[in-house]
């Protein structure tokens, strides 16, 4: 069981310095590149595009910026003013709503407010 | 570091010459780590010189000099990573349609023992890049900044953002990853070429 043990230690610390050594060749065996005469105009053509697509975007985002603020301005221009804002709940249960809420929205409407006087006549009447 | 932080502060104001300088020192060195990396010869000057246009655009947020190296490696790595992970592309070599083994087979059928260094070379490549490709681009990546570029553990931790202990752990792991596959190619090359001819003689001495 420990001579067992002894062979797997023996074995993974044979396999880890197969492993340096063969990145220590790896390197060796890879030595840095010469970079092409043509490296730096390809680069700097690079930088160059990246540049003008910066740029273009720059625009887009400016003029897409300007649109919605144009189009918040007419959006409040044309949306209606406070003062019909009063009738809003009739409009929207004429529109949304069932034929009762339609019916209670056009007596709610129409209701006068209570004259105390005509209901004294009427008790005097009686 | 290869560069006066005088001639990043005059990059960093515009100065085309000094970032032209900034490039030539470090442009070998960069093209050495990302051949390593992505082993595909044709493509590596391609992804340096986006390296390069990343640190044209960033270079004004520098403002130390001594954070300018693991950051310059840390776009490598960036740029490295993309490209990796682009369309899942596996490093690929001249010799990467043959296998170890199918390599080793057909020199040997070739009556050739491929002695001279540059085959020898030539194989070494195959081997590590065979290792490297079976194991993910983070584990590939992070490997060869420690075993192959030599980076230390304190230079990889800022070039990563993490603390030395952490990436011990991921160290250990990915080298486990690695050694598993390193000893599957070394068990199938020993079934391709069978046993050595030590034992090959003493049996036909037993023979006769």
């Amino acid at each position: 069981m420990m001579f067992n043990r002894q062979m797997d230690y023996q074995n993974e610390s044979g396999s880890e310095t197969r492993l340096d050594q063969l990145f220590r060749a790896y390197r060796q065996a890879m030595p840095d590149p010469e970079p092409s005469v043509n490296f730096m105009p390809a680069m700097w053509a690079k930088i160059e595009q990246r540049e003008k697509s910066d740029n273009w975007i720059g625009q887009f985002a400016k003029a897409l910026a300007t649109a919605a603020l144009v189009a918040y301005l007419i959006t409040a221009m044309v949306s209606p003013s406070p003062a019909s804002k009063k009738n809003a709940y009739y409009n929207v249960a004429y529109r949304n709503g069932n034929y009762v809420d339609a019916l209670v929205a056009d007596h709610f409407s129409t209701l006068e407010p209570l004259h105390l006087d005509r209901i004294s006549h009427l008790e005097a009447g009686r | 570091m290869l560069v006066e932080f005088e001639l990043i502060q005059k990059a960093q104001k515009g100065d085309a010459g000094a970032f032209n300088q900034i490039v030539s020192a470090y442009r070998r060195r960069i093209l050495g780590t990302i051949s390593r990396v992505i082993g595909r010869p044709e493509d590596v000057e391609d992804v340096s010189q986006e390296v390069f246009v990343r640190l044209y655009f960033s270079l004004e947020q520098l403002r130390t000099p001594e954070v300018f190296e693991p950051w310059l490696y840390r776009l490598t790595v960036n740029a490295c990573y993309d490209y990796l992970r682009k369309s899942r592309r596996k490093p690929e070599f001249r010799m990467s349609d043959l296998s170890e083994q199918q390599v080793m087979m057909a020199d040997a059928a070739a009556g050739s023992r491929m002695q001279d260094d540059e085959a020898e070379r030539r194989r070494t490549r195959d081997t590590v890049n065979e290792l490297l490709g079976a194991v993910s681009e983070d584990d590939r990546i992070l490997l060869t900044l420690k075993e192959v570029e030599g980076l230390s553990l304190k230079e990889l931790e800022k070039i990563y953002h993490v603390n030395e202990n952490a990436l011990k752990v991921r160290l250990f792991r990915a080298r486990q990853r690695v050694l598993k596959k390193h000893d599957e190619v070394l068990k199938t090359m020993k079934e391709v070429t069978g046993p050595p001819s030590g034992s090959a003689k003493s049996n036909d001495k037993t023979g006769a």
